[in-house]
């Protein structure tokens, strides 16, 4: 899983590299519209390393970051489940809250909360959260019929058995919008970097962009890709790993 | 545990329709059926069955018409496709739902329905009649006086079946049960009564046929059985 | 057509895109201009050649692009999507590190708008010593950077001398205190910021770079080689028609239609406020009355690419003087 992950990501980079070298060449560019090969290596020696650094200092709010949205999401999803008012009532504040773009409250969160790690965390958050959710509501609104008759027929039903069932039903669903919540827990991040923050890759992405130096960006995505396809594949195998152990405990 | 001396499942001009549709379920269901015993509810698709006992669980009480359920409390139903959660084994499983006191008639209840062996499986890796038989064994170790069997004992075969019906009548004499199948020759054989819903356009909705109630020391009578088995299938 | 017909008919399109495109654009009648920022102030000779016709009366159809900070004129005439363009002095001091095909045929800014604001009540810049102990803010890979640390290297002061603070769009450690000295534009973002700290009795002062003998070149006005290689009237006709729009823009005489023109692009700004920041844009353009609109300060340009050099952003010398045209204007 892990391994087939981090090839298809290679093989979709590197053909967007040859791409972008196809253009380069066929219309005859000079480096600073798109590098060449020998500068991009280059870059990579030079920066590889603190870019790195900067990719998992992302990758560690993304990670947070995601965590709690899993535990938000779930907690939502939990009570919103529920057909009744209060359900409803919460499933509708989590609608309405994702209504509005993370661009127009980030300076709000940044004046609130300064610019450093917890606003930072809260974009990711926000913006992994919603999927998440949706996901989790619908999961958890949704009865397994076939299982659940039993235990509402003999008055057995309590709310801890119909999350379990369900969680367990859809567990390989949930497995997937997890790992897919890591992209965007991390494009959350990068972009909260981006728009004012004094760490991560996504504040050193804006840097190379003052300085038109698309090789550094080159660069910047290769590491985040090639992290987050590790990442993501490692959620995976844990989901399996899971789903391996709860059927077989 | 419930028992009762004397039962009686009555309707009288019972309607149903699910909310805006036009034509109803069944209309104008009347009919009179004594317990305890095991009896049937037999017709062909879509008659209504299974709304039938939807309506006699109590989940639903939109109808027109009477219902009565004379000395039955409590009802419970189940049905084929149920499921056991995938999480522990279906031993374990049935061990968290049985009642203190109730272990010994849960092993019986094992060995009569031939479970033994596949108490440590889990219910994805039982076969389709064994998947039915473990649902059904948890139903009979809860409290009820009526169980409403939706075809419980589908995809088990016919000597494990008749071992099984027999099995449940000698356990249970004192309860309600109302056997869904489309096996003519088995609830004629086995049932008490039989309450067959007849296909739509006939002239009674619904009548009693009483069935040959075979036990384990009885012969069955040859004739007397075909005659059942005919009156049924008439009045279906 | 079969399936293989098909493809290579696609393949040849592609190619002949990707082969003919450019030069197709560079043969239109049609001139992209694609400034560096939004329409305002700051680019208001720019607009007035264009509406009062100045481009029309030489003979061309000029389309006005705005800028951004996702935009990059240098890689649009290299892609042939604009034929001239605004650019600064680093972008194109980094361009010609890379080998792009960029020459310079005005210099817009006499005076880099680019300086920095602090109150009045704190102690007052004279000397590069006087930045020692203070919060400066300065944007992180932007050109406001690369300007603080020379100055504070010519002062011989480390980094560590003073703090330096990451800015962005929100003025508010600024107007806090947290910071002493905010990077602004000084004819637009300075006027704005001065007033209303005006307003809250707390006037402030600029703190001017080239006044400390740090010239760092701004915004000029870029083509490409080939351009002036191959349509040398086009160019000439282009930058004079510009730089004709820009002096009458700034004329004091003109100053009532230059801001109803400008009214129409950025109407979030009020007239008295686009009138002072209009006054101050002609000190940074035309600092002197006898210095024409768009030369070139070849010396500005050479301690430009210095500073680049000094502070590693360019690998070798590019000889920026080479790409500094202003035969076309004057």
């Amino acid at each position: 899983m892990l391994p087939r992950r981090i090839v298809q990501f290679l093989i979709i980079y590197f053909l967007g590299l040859a791409g972008l070298l196809a253009v380069k060449y066929g219309l005859q560019l000079s480096n600073y519209v798109i590098p060449g090969p020998a500068l991009i290596w280059q870059t990579f020696q030079a920066e590889a390393v603190r870019y790195l650094r900067d990719v998992l200092d992302t990758m560690s709010i993304a990670i947070i970051g995601q965590v709690l949205s899993i535990c938000l999401a779930l907690l939502v999803g939990i009570v919103g489940r529920q057909t009744t008012w209060f359900g409803s009532f919460v499933k509708v504040a989590a609608y309405n809250v994702q209504a509005y773009p993370i661009v127009a409250l980030a300076p709000i969160i940044f004046i609130l909360l300064g610019d450093g790690f917890l606003s930072r965390l809260l974009i990711a958050a926000m913006i992994c959260y919603f999927p998440l959710l949706l996901s989790v509501l619908g999961i958890m609104a949704e009865p397994i019929r076939d299982i659940e008759h039993f235990y509402r027929m003999t008055g057995r039903m309590r709310w801890q058995l119909e999350v379990k069932i369900r969680a367990f039903e859809n567990l390989g669903k949930l497995t997937t919008v997890v790992a897919g919540s890591a992209t965007l827990a991390m494009a959350g991040t990068i972009v909260a970097e981006f728009i004012a923050a004094n760490a991560g890759i996504g504040y050193s992405i804006r840097i190379a962009l003052y300085q038109s130096d698309l090789g550094k960006i080159l660069i910047a995505l290769f590491l985040i890709g090639i992290s987050l396809s590790v990442y993501q594949g490692l959620l995976e195998w844990c989901g399996a790993f899971i789903r391996r152990t709860w059927e077989s405990n | 545990m419930a028992s009762s001396a004397s039962m009686q499942l009555s309707c009288r001009q019972a309607t149903f329709r699910y909310p805006r549709t036009a034509t109803p379920v069944f209309e104008d269901l009347s009919f009179e059926m004594p317990g305890p015993g095991f009896n049937a509810l037999f017709g062909p698709s879509g008659v209504g069955k299974t709304t039938l006992a939807r309506l006699l669980t109590g989940t639903s009480r939109d109808f027109a018409g009477e219902i009565r359920m004379d000395g039955i409390d409590r009802v419970l139903y189940t049905y084929n496709t149920e499921r056991l959660p995938g999480w522990s084994a279906v031993g374990t499983h049935l061990e968290r739902i049985v009642a203190p006191g109730q272990h010994d008639l849960r092993d019986r209840l094992v060995a009569l329905f031939d479970m033994q062996p596949h108490l440590a499986s889990r219910f994805a890796q039982l076969s389709l009649g064994q998947k039915n038989r473990i649902n059904l064994i948890r139903y009979l170790l809860q409290d009820f006086q009526m169980l409403i069997m939706d075809e419980s004992l589908a995809n088990v075969d016919e000597p494990t079946r008749e071992q099984i019906i027999l099995g449940i009548k000698d356990l249970f004499p004192d309860r309600f049960f109302l056997y869904i199948s489309h096996n003519v020759v088995e609830v004629a054989k086995f049932c008490r009564h039989i309450l067959v819903l007849a296909a739509k356009g006939r002239a009674r909705p619904a009548s009693v046929v009483s069935g040959r109630d075979h036990n384990r020391d009885g012969t069955p009578d040859r004739e007397r059985l075909e005659r059942a088995m005919l009156e049924i299938v008439n009045a279906a | 057509m079969t399936r293989h017909r098909y493809a290579a008919a696609l393949t040849a399109a592609l190619i002949s895109f990707v082969f003919v495109a450019p030069g197709t654009l560079l043969a239109a009648d049609k001139i992209n201009y694609r400034l560096k920022w939004l329409f305002n102030t700051s680019v208001v000779g720019d607009l007035y050649a264009d509406v009062q016709g100045d481009f029309a009366d030489a003979g061309l159809a000029v389309t006005v692009k705005s800028g951004g900070p996702e935009r990059d004129a240098i890689k649009e005439l290299e892609l042939g999507q604009a034929q001239f363009g605004v650019a600064s002095a680093d972008q194109v001091i980094r361009a010609l590190d890379k080998g792009a095909p960029v020459v310079v045929i005005a210099q817009l800014f006499q005076v880099n708008p680019l300086q920095w604001i602090y109150r009045q009540s704190a102690p007052p810049i004279n000397d590069l010593s006087d930045l020692k102990g203070r919060t400066i803010g300065v944007t992180f890979g932007g050109n406001d950077e690369t300007v603080m640390r020379t100055l504070l290297a010519k002062a011989g002061l480390e980094t560590s001398d003073v703090k330096l603070f990451n800015v962005r769009y929100d003025y508010t450690p600024f107007y806090r205190g947290q910071v002493d000295i905010w990077p602004v534009y000084r004819n637009t973002q300075g006027i704005v910021i001065g007033r209303k700290m005006q307003a809250d009795d707390d006037p402030v002062r600029f703190f001017i770079p080239a006044g400390f003998g740090v010239k760092f070149v701004a915004n000029s006005v870029v083509t490409s080689r080939k351009m002036i290689q191959r349509e040398p009237d086009t160019v000439r006709r282009f930058i004079r028609a510009l730089l004709c729009g820009w002096e009458k823009a700034l004329d004091p005489d003109n100053s009532e239609k230059a801001l109803d023109m400008l009214q129409q692009y950025d109407r979030d700004t009020p007239r008295e406020l686009l009138e002072a920041q209009l006054a101050i844009t002609r000190t940074l353009v035309k600092p002197t009355p006898d210095l024409a609109i768009g030369t070139i300060d070849v010396a500005a340009w050479k301690q430009t690419e210095a500073i680049m050099r000094d502070q590693k952003q360019i690998a070798q010398p590019v000889g920026v003087e080479k790409a500094l045209h202003s035969e076309f204007a004057f």
